[in-house]
């Protein structure tokens, strides 16, 4: 917070964004948002055969204080939405997103009146993740993506919670999706 | 619902509720019931053990109302992944059908997908025409797929105690059965593998040889979990006693599967109402008496090695069949069975280029049944049917209703989880809040199929 | 720790019965004598194990320590799908080059989750892109709806909509993981003309879903030239007809 601003900007700070970014990807702890399939199959991503381990995510904390990443494994039901979001807005800043499969991305095949259409209704998402469910391997190469994302830095501290709420405004401003005409109209 | 509880749970605390006020709650607004409850006054307090949390087995909700750490009432709060399946399922054809219910119970997809089949055979009326080949790939399906949910179930309850290597190695072992099914039906999970008239595919070749290679192994797992387990004495010492569920208690509730054998009753489907040819295999029910959350693990424990027997009754069978020559996988009557032929090749996998040609090239009735089963499906004639089958979990029921069109007038499914987590208030009430878990992990609910 | 005998497993507390074996198979473990499909655990402990069965726990971590890693090294070492892994799809083309996707839209129709969307269009003779009278114009699989659960590549009826192997289709908007027709053809491969341009002299649709074609023809490649002189895939088609047509006469010869 304080110390970014003292320190000259330009290259010292861009190596510290850098720095910070590669240690925050170096031991992302995910959430537990198992909903549905997808969350067996995150389960078997940290057991043996496929081993999250390697990049320091096998601690799945419970408690979203203690977690970086919310990786939304499952279809998100009406009824869960609030709760998901909740568990969201009690997490600790830095954060991330991966929406996991298909019905967290986008409703997938459950085009109905109980599934939320997409996490990204009530979270921003910063990776999405096709199949169904997909499989441990996929999640792995959605995680070094996001990897990839947070090494390459971003802004840090009160700079990033400028921007986060910036993108929340932007959100709450947008047009509500029952709203939208589509290219027909 | 009252919350008096019948003092029937054995070993539980020191449950007495006499001289307690009495709530009567409709409607499920717990808030209100607290409320009361710190009005008059009792130490009561209410927990709320959320949807999002590492023992609940999924998104469940259980509500619980705890006297210091024993547990005095114990409400599942469920719906939180109430998908729609049931009313999708309207909409879609009756071979798409099947993409769906496989989604249920998300840890044993193809029970559903093979009680969906079996009850569209029997409205279709030709459940003695599906090809005997098919049949023994579904058992073989079945069964490697029990004992994959069991291995979950093991893993996961172990976890939920604290023990991780048990679900490392519930799961590593898991991965054996995770490779045949990828090998056979493409997919890892919801395969859609099984279809009306048959089962999608024919196995790959050298099949039956990955199978049995992968048996020894699958069993060195299972040792080696109860080796950790079973004497273990701090297992034994969260697991005995926990969750009593006595065979009044199971039959009264509808609990079925591991609940009601560990109780003492050897009532499997397999046995007393079989399909798909389980008469002529030769496999034990496994029972226990101890109707505790022991009990059941030791007999899932069990009845995984009873499904590997199965297994290789089904591999001596395929293998014959082998020998002879091709057998079909899909019912014959052409108006019926998918027309696909799936061939993996260089460009990728897709329909054999002696199927196009055939119906490209060859046959226009082919063509034509081709486009009508694959746009519109077949029809099936009207009626309704109920078919059951053993899940790992319990009682796997399949209720269609046909109004002889293309689609489901009405799909419902009887789901095991649903009718066996309304176990958990009479295994938990009387408990420590540790037990909860314990409990609720021997009944073993997947909340896909609680909540459809 | 000694080693508790693999394969063996502590004393059940509830009544086995042993079922007489019926067949033998090709288990590994020590079976003395074990009947029925070597799977069932074996009850009798001599009395070391009986006594160590609660600490048997510790065993299996110590013998696990030497046994060889599980683990797939993933992203490091790819080990690969099986081969009917139903990965990421792939519309085909014929080997002269053509189009195999003829629109009929069967598998927009099959789609449990309506993931694709599929316009046909009319093939005119100047602008010829599959054999026969339609093609696919738009061509879109929404693969943040897709279930991969290939009743798609099971209702093709000319093995256009195939399935890979591929599995890594992360992204990081809703938009870009709509994949577009361009992205979902096969690539040309070398000695394929591209489309759009005229079926074979001589052929017909039948011959092309027969897969009797096997080449673009010089006539193909002429009629490439003219209107599209600087197209890059005109050299290696060229050639390739030319090989075809040699064997072709020296064959008749």
């Amino acid at each position: 917070m304080g110390l970014e601003e003292k320190l000259p900007s330009g290259f010292v700070l861009g190596k510290v964004e850098d720095l910070v970014g590669w240690v925050r990807s170096s031991s992302m702890w995910p959430v537990t948002m198992g909903l549905a399939c997808c969350a067996i199959e995150m389960m078997a991503a940290g057991t043996p055969r496929f081993d999250l381990a390697r990049f320091g995510m096998e601690v799945f904390r419970a408690s979203p204080r203690q977690a970086d990443l919310m990786i939304v494994s499952g279809r998100v039901s009406h009824k869960m939405a609030p709760v998901l979001r909740t568990v969201y807005d009690q997490m600790a800043d830095p954060k991330w997103v991966i929406s996991m499969g298909v019905c967290a991305s986008s409703g997938g095949m459950f085009n109905n009146y109980a599934i939320v259409q997409g996490v990204d209704h009530i979270l921003p998402v910063d990776i999405y993740l096709p199949g169904c469910p997909p499989r441990p391997e996929m999640l792995i190469n959605a995680i070094l993506e996001l990897h990839k994302q947070v090494i390459k830095g971003g802004p840090l501290g009160a700079h990033r919670e400028e921007i986060n709420q910036q993108v929340e405004a932007a959100a709450l401003r947008a047009t509500p999706t029952h709203e939208m005409k589509g290219l027909l109209a | 619902m009252s919350s008096t509880t019948p003092s029937a749970t054995r070993g539980a605390g020191p449950a007495g509720t006499e001289g307690v006020h009495e709530f009567t709650a409709t409607g499920g607004d717990w808030d209100q019931i607290s409320a009361e409850a710190e009005r008059l006054g009792d130490e009561r307090i209410v927990v709320n053990m959320g949807p999002q949390h590492p023992s609940t087995h999924g998104v469940l909700r259980v509500v619980l109302e705890i006297e210091g750490e024993t547990v005095t009432e114990a409400r599942a709060g469920i719906g939180f992944l109430h998908t729609g399946i049931e009313k999708n399922m309207e909409f879609r054809t009756w071979t798409q059908g099947v993409t769906f219910c496989t989604r249920m119970d998300y840890v044993a997809p193809l029970f559903q997908e093979a009680g969906y089949c079996l009850a569209v055979e029997k409205l279709l009326d030709i459940t003695d025409d599906v090809p005997e080949r098919a049949t023994l790939i579904r058992v073989l399906m079945m069964e490697l797929n029990r004992v994959a949910s069991h291995m979950v179930a093991i893993g996961s309850g172990g976890n939920e105690l604290g023990a991780t290597t048990m679900m490392t190695i519930a799961f590593r072992d898991r991965e054996e059965i995770m490779r045949i099914f990828e090998a056979v039906t493409g997919l890892r999970m919801n395969h859609a593998y099984i279809r009306p008239g048959g089962v999608a595919q024919d196995l790959a070749p050298g099949t039956t040889q990955m199978v049995r290679d992968a048996i020894p192994k699958i069993r060195n797992g299972i040792a080696e979990l109860e080796k950790i387990t079973l004497a273990n004495p701090i297992f034994i010492g969260r697991q005995q006693g926990v969750g009593y569920l006595p065979l009044a208690g199971a039959i009264a509730l509808g609990a079925a599967g591991p609940i009601l054998r560990a109780a003492g009753l050897p009532f499997d489907l397999r046995r007393t109402q079989p399909y798909c040819g389980y008469e002529t295999y030769d496999f034990e029910i496994v029972t226990e008496t101890g109707a505790d959350a022991y009990a059941r693990m030791v007999v899932r424990f069990r009845e995984m090695r009873e499904s590997l027997k199965i297994v290789q009754q089904v591999l001596d069978r395929l293998e014959a069949q082998d020998r002879q020559g091709k057998h079909p996988v899909m019912v014959a009557d052409k108006k019926i069975a998918w027309p696909a032929q799936l061939a993996v090749g260089t460009d990728g996998q897709g329909n054999s280029l002696e199927h196009i040609k055939e119906i490209m090239g060859t046959s226009m009735e082919a063509l034509i049944h081709h486009f009508k089963l694959v746009t519109e499906g077949f029809r099936v004639p009207a009626g309704q049917v109920y078919q059951q089958i053993e899940h790992p979990k319990g009682i796997l029921g399949v209720h269609l209703v046909s109004d002889g069109g293309t689609r489901p007038y009405r799909a419902h499914f009887r789901d095991p989880s649903f009718n066996n987590l309304q176990t958990l208030g009479i295994m938990c009430e009387g408990g420590t809040i540790a037990d909860v878990v314990v409990a609720l992990a021997s009944i073993d609910p997947v909340l896909g199929g609680v909540d459809r | 720790m000694a080693d508790q005998g693999k394969g063996r497993s502590p004393a059940r507390t509830g009544t086995g019965k042993n079922v007489p074996a019926k067949t033998k198979t090709k288990a590994k473990a020590k079976a003395k004598a074990k009947p029925d499909f070597d799977v069932d655990g074996d009850s009798d402990k001599n009395a070391v194990q009986e006594f160590l069965a609660p600490v048997a726990g510790f065993g299996v971590t110590m013998s696990t320590l030497f046994r060889p890693v599980v683990t797939e090294q993933y992203p490091f070492e790819k080990k690969g799908t099986y081969p009917r892994y139903h990965g990421r799809h792939q519309l085909n083309r014929y080997a002269d080059g053509l189009e195999k996707c003829i629109g009929c839209e069967l598998c927009a129709w099959v789609c449990p989750a309506d993931a694709i969307y599929v316009e046909s269009g009319n093939n005119t003779p100047g602008a010829q892109y599959s054999p026969g009278e339609r093609y696919g114009k738009v061509y879109q699989i929404n693969y943040l709806r897709c279930i991969f659960c290939a009743l798609c590549i099971e209702a093709c009826p000319t093995r256009a909509l195939t399935m890979t192997n591929d599995f890594e289709l992360a992204g990081t908007s809703r938009a870009e993981m709509i994949f577009e027709k361009e992205t979902l053809l096969a690539p040309l491969r070398s000695g394929m003309l591209a489309a759009p341009h005229p079926m074979i002299e001589g052929t017909d649709d039948d011959d092309y879903y027969r897969n009797e074609v096997t080449g673009p023809s010089l006539d193909q490649v002429d009629w490439v030239r003219e209107r599209r002189p600087d197209d890059e895939t005109l050299e290696a088609a060229a050639a390739a007809a030319q090989r075809a047509a040699q064997a072709t006469v020296g064959g008749a010869e």
